[in-house]
């Protein structure tokens, strides 16, 4: 230590930043009378990301009185932070959030109801009203669609050719679940999982459930399945998991909607079942070469439907609202934050820019356009709103596959253990 | 007698060597050009490349990575002088003054080390989110200044206890009071508990994972901690190392401590755990 | 003359009353910060969270008193609680002792006193400070995935786990070892205790014919017993805290298949990722009083193996 004067000189320095540190970060952080500042979040990957704060700019550039910060993460990270920021009284003012969260957030009094702005601050004419409706809680239009996507199966042709099996791809094709089965399991025969074991989200589950005439959820809110559908389900990917056809469990077990851990990204699997919302995403995650493939079906129906991959929402306590919304109905209405967009949520939700994203495609977007229009003639229209509680049952559900592919409890039990844990969250 | 001295040594060099395995790797796996950072298990990377870290001085969700330093330091340094003040007046008031309750009031501090943090963290959440300091530094910064760490105020405890009580006495006659002979005699020879106190207040801070999580909310306000969580939420595969990068810089500032201070810090846990 | 000297005037400073009265208003005035922080961050948040144990909480709205309800849903409901308190018994188990053990066995090693042993101290010491952190938490996340370091140095022995961290039956053991990793903290204090033990008893245990064990067990054990007890203890309440291993590591989610969900990632879960703040609260409450009764059981058994050399304490 040197002498006294040195230390105490050191000291008041160091008093006298960490003052100055304390009152500015204890500041709500740099509003200014004049421009309005905003946050907004979303979750997604790398690409995503980089059209949505191009689209951002393009926005601050129009309207220069409005500053937008933004954040980013991956599913997971961004709603545990999400619940912590509006939780502590720090929510964002432009949020977004899919199906098992907006019921949740909205029943929480999180959400502005944005009948006030429709029609003035937010325009929704171009929106087709079956899309618009999936953003509606009891009337109320709480979330506007960012987007239209319907289920899809990416694959690699590379992986499948090898395997001297062609995934049905292109308008009109299909395939039935014993076709889907044996392909899966001539693509194991050449050392890769034919696809991620799809067991894992009860999004995949409801797309069988419509198959069967039945669904997830009850108008009213409750429980639209028994123990008995899921054991049905499972062990339909117990069977493929049982013949390799599907992926390890070590491998499923890191499913959760993100890139770097999904397994067709990593090269555990050939294919994997998602919303083509995240096609672009495979696409430069992955490689070029990915193609869409419709679900497999034994019926008619397909049980495939469009809805909004994701919406966007006003937290009801932000402080600027109303360039929040501005900022909403830029981001779907806009022809160049549009085009910015592209399809990193699916297809644009406004029907006239969908056009003009579609006729001008390319690459990745043409891949999401195409696919949309090959299956256009089987998808059912948006499903019904998501209970509160939803987004409980749906993390309960991949909790419990866990236990059931590293063997931890039968299918039987789980499925049981599913319904009964579901029925207590969706009661709360 | 030098063989067995040799042999001593070897051991002591190996098992050293397995146990610092792990930073030695994330110091060179930082080094490494993407392909090899997870692949290689050889320490040396095939050509070492700074790469990783110019991505990450790039930024992350829109701050630098200097910004998040300068929010850790922030906190740090405040909560170090806010420990060093309230512990050692807290732990004076326990070893040298007499007032009623001295007794069970030392005992109940005590008890508090045993605390969970989780019985308190609720309700604490709640107090500093009435008061509008969620996502500030307040709430991770003002409990330090309220002697809320009992560990050091023990630590000082028996550091004072060990003080000749003659020193007292003599400062008394000399005419002072307590306030004086806390501060012209206790605390000058209370050097060392303070330095102690200092060092693991500043790490422990630094470190502090979940506190930063619950209570910094926007990256404005994030720790090199948080950022470090949030480089690894946003970001692909592919990016193993600059995530190690990173790590690498959330680090730094602990092992530079280290280095400087390691005669201290060693000092300080050994008697801990000795006195009383 | 006392009373003189104290009535003399000093500069700057206010006549000084009787002695007591000063000792007592003084007390006070030095312990006031901590006595603010005592009322307002410790006991008051503990009655405030004994209350809302009651509660059903979700930070929004108001609280709803339930009553029991939440410890009844946690002990005869929720299989997940019992789970993490299985995995928490588990780590708490398996770490506490083999940190221990880890720290006193290289502590004697360090005790032989050569050369460089400060060095060498030092060194066995840092990754204490390092482990906690985030950045240690990921490599090890890195180390011990599929591919991986560790993975890799299994497989040369022959033995093919695959990646610890993905797997239900490993992953426990990969948190456990980074904490046994950082156990240079007990094992500074256990040299500082064993250098306090007089050479004399050794020489002597020799002289009477002990072999190397002998003396291990009957001089350097009961001499070493109340720091043995003051590690055993701060490391097992440190033990059932534990909570950024786990959640870098798993990736806050306590898998795969909720194999390191430790009790404090399912109370953070339950509490600020499913807004149950009463029953995180509740659940805080019963962890208090387990690490209460586990020290207090520490403490009332020490009694029969701790010996205190008894010199003026």
């Amino acid at each position: 230590m040197n002498g006294r004067f040195g230390v105490r000189a050191g000291l008041v320095a160091a008093v006298a930043v960490t003052l100055a540190g304390l009152v500015t970060g204890c500041g709500g952080g740099g509003a200014a009378s004049g421009p309005t500042t905003i946050r907004f979040v979303w979750w997604g990957n790398e690409d995503r990301a980089k059209v949505t704060k191009a689209a951002v700019e393009l926005f601050m550039k129009d309207n220069p009185d409005i500053t937008v910060q933004t954040e980013y993460a991956a599913y997971d990270a961004y709603f545990q932070k999400l619940s912590t920021q509006v939780a502590g009284g720090a929510s964002p003012d432009l949020v977004q959030l899919d199906r098992a969260t907006l019921g949740e957030y909205q029943h929480r009094h999180v959400l502005e109801d944005l009948s006030s702005f429709v029609g003035k601050t937010i325009d929704v004419t171009g929106i087709a009203p079956a899309l618009l409706a999936g953003g509606q809680i009891e009337g109320k239009q709480f979330a506007v669609p960012g987007g239209q996507t319907t289920q899809m199966l990416a694959y690699d042709p590379a992986v499948f050719t090898k395997a001297g099996v062609e995934p049905p791809s292109g308008p009109g094709k299909s395939w039935t679940w014993a076709q889907f089965g044996e392909s899966l399991r001539k693509v194991a025969a050449t050392g890769v999982a034919g696809t991620t074991d799809f067991g894992w989200a009860i999004d995949w589950f409801e797309v069988w459930l419509h198959q069967h005439g039945k669904q997830l959820y009850t108008g009213d809110g409750k429980l639209g399945f028994t123990a008995a559908d899921l054991t049905e389900f499972w062990t339909l990917t117990g069977d493929l998991r049982a013949a390799k056809g599907v992926t390890a469990p070590e491998v499923t077990t890191k499913m959760d909607g993100s890139m770097p851990n999904s397994g067709l990204v990593t090269k555990r699997a050939g294919s994997e079942i998602n919303y083509d919302s995240s096609l672009s995403a495979y696409l430069s995650s992955y490689g070029p070469g990915i193609k869409a493939a419709p679900l497999p079906t034994d019926g008619q129906a397909s049980g495939m439907a469009a809805m909004p991959p994701v919406t966007f929402a006003v937290a009801q306590r932000s402080a600027h609202k109303d360039a929040a919304a501005k900022l909403l109905s830029f981001l779907v209405n806009n022809p160049e934050a549009g085009k910015l967009l592209g399809v990193a949520r699916g297809l644009p939700p406004n029907t006239a820019i969908r056009e003009q994203v579609c006729g001008a495609a390319q690459a990745a977007t043409k891949a999401v356009c195409d696919y949309e229009k090959s299956v256009a003639d089987r998808i059912g229209p948006a499903t019904g709103l998501w209970p509160t509680g939803s987004a409980a049952v749906k993390r309960d559900f991949q909790r419990v596959y866990d236990d059931v592919i590293f063997g931890r409890t039968s299918v039987a039990d789980g499925a049981a253990r599913v319904v009964q844990t579901a029925q207590q969250s969706l009661g709360s | 007698m030098t063989r067995r001295s040799w042999g001593w040594h070897l051991l002591l060099v190996l098992i050293l060597l397995v146990l610092l395995y792990p930073v030695v790797w994330l110091v060179s796996a930082s080094f490494k050009p993407a392909e090899e950072v997870l692949a290689g298990l050889s320490l040396l990377p095939s050509h070492a490349t700074g790469d990783n870290y110019t991505q990450v001085f790039g930024g992350v969700a829109g701050y630098s990575v200097w910004h998040y330093f300068a929010n850790s330091l922030v906190i740090s340094i405040g909560a170090v002088i806010g420990n060093v003040l309230s512990c050692s007046l807290a732990a004076y008031a326990f070893a040298r003054l007499h007032f009623r309750g001295r007794g069970p009031m030392f005992g109940f501090m005590l008890s508090t080390i045993m605390l969970p943090q989780h019985v308190v963290l609720i309700p604490q959440y709640v107090i500093f989110q009435k008061l509008g300091m969620v996502n500030t530094f307040w709430p991770l910064v003002l409990p330090k200044f309220l002697a809320t760490d009992a560990f050091f105020v023990f630590l000082m405890v028996q550091f004072i206890r060990a003080l000749p009580g003659e020193l007292d006495e003599a400062a008394t006659i000399d005419g002072c009071g307590p306030v004086r002979t806390f501060r012209y005699v206790i605390a000058p020879l209370l050097r060392p508990a303070l330095i102690t106190t200092a060092i693991f207040t500043f790490i422990w801070t630094w470190n502090d994972f979940f506190s930063q999580l619950i209570y910094l909310n926007d990256p404005a306000k994030f720790t090199l901690p948080l950022a470090l969580q949030i480089f690894v939420d946003q970001t692909s595969q592919s990016a193993f190392g600059p995530m190690f990068a990173m790590s690498v810089l959330a680090l730094l500032p602990i092992g530079l401590f280290f280095f400087a201070f390691q005669r201290y810090l060693v000092e300080g846990v050994a008697t801990s755990g000795l006195k009383g | 003359m006392t009373q003189a000297v104290l009535d003399r005037p000093v500069a700057r400073e206010r006549a000084v009353p009787r002695r007591r009265r000063a000792g007592r208003g003084t007390g006070y005035l030095f312990l006031s910060p901590w006595l603010i922080g005592v009322l307002v961050l410790t006991i008051g948040p503990m009655i405030a969270s004994l209350y809302l144990s009651f509660t059903d909480y979700d930070l929004f709205d108001a609280p709803r008193w339930v009553g029991l309800d939440n410890y009844a849903t946690m002990f005869t409901r929720d299989d997940r609680f019992w789970h993490a308190a299985g995995v928490t018994a588990r780590y708490v188990g398996l770490s506490v002792p083999l940190k221990l053990g880890l720290a006193l066995a290289v502590a004697m090693l360090l005790n032989r006193a050569r050369r460089g042993a400060g060095l060498y101290r030092s060194a066995f010491y840092a990754p204490s400070l390092l482990g906690a952190s985030v950045s240690l938490a990921l490599v090890w996340r890195a180390m011990f995935s599929t591919g991986g370091t560790a993975d890799r140095v299994l497989a040369a022995f022959g033995l093919d786990t695959g990646g610890w961290v993905d797997q239900p039956q490993f992953a426990l053991l990969a948190v456990i070892a980074l904490a046994v990793w950082q156990f240079g903290a007990p094992m500074v204090i256990f040299l500082a205790g064993l250098k306090q033990i007089p050479k004399e008893l050794y020489e002597a245990a020799e002289l009477d014919g002990a072999g190397a064990l002998r003396r291990f067990r009957s001089v350097t054990l009961p001499m070493l017993s109340p720091v043995l007890l003051f590690n055993l203890v701060l490391e097992t309440i440190h033990a059932f805290q534990s909570f950024t291993g786990a959640f870098v590591v798993s990736s806050g989610r306590g898998g795969p298949s909720d194999s390191t969900l430790l009790y404090t990632l399912y109370l953070y879960q339950r509490g600020f990722t499913d807004f149950r703040m009463g029953f995180a609260s509740a659940m805080a409450w019963v962890l208090l009083v387990v690490i209460g009764v586990l020290t207090a059981l520490l403490f009332r058994g020490s009694r029969r193996w701790v010996f205190y050399a008894g010199e003026g304490r």
